[in-house]
């Protein structure tokens, strides 16, 4: 096996390294962009150390190296390290993305989705809900729901019943109080006013 | 340098999570600084038996993960101080964590605490191998039923193999009216099949029940039997000689406390 392996893809040229130590890693990529030089010439390679052979102080040199005698701009691509392109908040609370779920979320599953999601069944308490934008349920939220999970604010948890063990939408985090035991008699909706999760009945008029 | 504790059975349902849970609280409420961990992923039920299900943000897996620093997922409890849970995820299964990163994680534990108890799931698979990985000392519960017992000899078996050789039975859920009867196994019979010593006989209670669903540990209740047992309990791993419980509450009267007096040991 070689000590990398240089492969193209959507966003240009990327050299993987598999083996060997940095002075090898080195030879290896010189030799080879030397054979086509001009092929390499004003690209950009990143490269992908998933075995972490390369130190900070070896990426520096490589890319300085590269940058002087190719006119080469050299990318550290590791997957673990590189950061997620921040996704834009998910905005779309009142159209946009959603998922229906025709079936009872039970203990143990996870809906995870970029969207609106509604559920058409219960959730479960050891079941998790988490959405970027609204989360509805048209019966028994007993589990953990997590609206506007990239942020949103403005996102609302709904459901005809809300008991869940614990809310959480966008960065903030409730739960139910310890000694309340009773059960909701309307449906509620719960939303986020002046930084705190706050649960009214939604259509007020309609219930007082 | 704290030690830790792994509770295991083998079968399911003999109250391995009760037993965690009380002796959890038995020895915080003996002021010592004491963190339960429940080691059942995917079925984790240690939450409920504390009453701190609705407060989980991050778990076991998310710090072996590294999604978390291990004090963020650490709960505190809401009635002592000094007792915290370590909850894992529900949403994923035994295979997320192995015994390397139990042992690093348990190791991390006992520099901050006194007691690490650990929550065995049921089965002698990849489960059991986490929590057994990072334990010093091994409780073993059984109750007296033969299919119990036979599974907690399986696992007294597995444990030895293991080089786990520091391990003590915990009896739960004895019936003292059918033993005296002879249609229970009784305790001699059960510590003569598994030949390991004897740390605690805790009856049979109906408050247990009502503990668990509200989320309180038998423990706090004064008046509660099994309570009594697992703070007897507690205290005999602190090293304190205590009789074990009389179970025997039918005989009553003058010549009975004096027969208690002068047969106590």
């Amino acid at each position: 096996m070689n000590t990398i392996t240089i492969k193209g893809n959507k966003d240009g040229l990327t050299v993987f390294v598999n083996s060997g130590t940095y002075e090898e890693i080195k030879r290896e990529l010189s030799s080879r962009i030397d054979r086509a030089r001009d092929f390499f010439s004003g690209s950009k390679l990143t490269i992908v150390d998933n075995q972490s052979r390369l130190t900070n102080e070896n990426y520096a040199d490589l890319q300085m190296t590269l940058r002087k005698e190719y006119n080469i701009d050299l990318l550290y691509g590791n997957h673990e390290i590189k950061v997620e392109k921040n996704e834009k908040i998910f905005t779309g609370i009142y159209e946009g993305r959603t998922k229906f779920i025709k079936n009872t979320v039970r203990s143990g599953q996870k809906i995870c989705f970029n969207g609106n999601v509604v559920i058409i069944g219960d959730v479960n308490s050891g079941a998790e809900v988490i959405a970027t934008g609204n989360i509805i349920v048209m019966g028994v939220l007993r589990g953990v729901a997590h609206a506007g999970s990239n942020g949103n604010k403005r996102a609302i948890v709904c459901s005809y019943m809300l008991q869940p063990s614990q809310l959480r939408i966008a960065d903030i985090i409730s739960r139910s109080p310890d000694d309340y035991k009773g059960k909701p008699k309307t449906p509620e909706i719960a939303k986020i006013k002046d930084n705190l999760i706050v649960i009214e009945p939604y259509l007020p008029n309609k219930y007082f | 340098m704290g030690i830790s504790i792994v509770i295991t059975s083998g079968k399911g349902g003999v109250g391995k999570t009760t037993t965690t849970a009380n002796i959890g609280t038995a020895l915080a409420m003996q002021n010592k600084k004491v963190v339960v961990v429940d080691a059942d992923t995917g079925l984790r039920n240690l939450d409920l038996h504390l009453g701190l299900e609705n407060r989980i943000v991050y778990n076991l897996v998310d710090v072996v993960e590294g999604t978390c620093r291990l004090k963020q997922a650490l709960i505190k409890d809401k009635r002592f101080d000094n007792l915290f849970l370590l909850p894992t995820a529900q949403t994923k299964d035994k295979t997320a964590v192995t015994p390397e990163q139990m042992l690093e994680l348990i190791e991390n534990l006992k520099k901050d605490f006194d007691f690490i108890i650990i929550d065995c799931p049921a089965g002698i698979e990849h489960g059991f191998e986490n929590a057994v990985a990072g334990a010093d000392k091994a409780i073993v519960v059984t109750t007296p039923e033969v299919s119990a017992v036979r599974d907690a000899d399986r696992i007294i078996g597995k444990l030895e193999a293991k080089g786990l050789e520091d391990h003590q039975l915990i009896i739960n859920r004895i019936k003292y009216d059918m033993t005296k009867k002879g249609e229970m196994l009784n305790i001699d019979d059960m510590t003569d099949i598994l030949a390991i010593k004897l740390l605690g006989i805790v009856p049979d209670d109906e408050k247990i029940v009502i503990s668990t669903n509200r989320g309180e540990p038998a423990v706090t209740y004064d008046s509660s039997k099994a309570g009594q047992a697992y703070r007897n309990i507690a205290k005999r791993i602190l090293g304190e000689e205590v009789p074990f419980i009389n179970l025997d509450d039918e005989e009553q009267g003058f010549f009975a406390s004096l027969k208690k007096i002068f047969f106590k040991k």
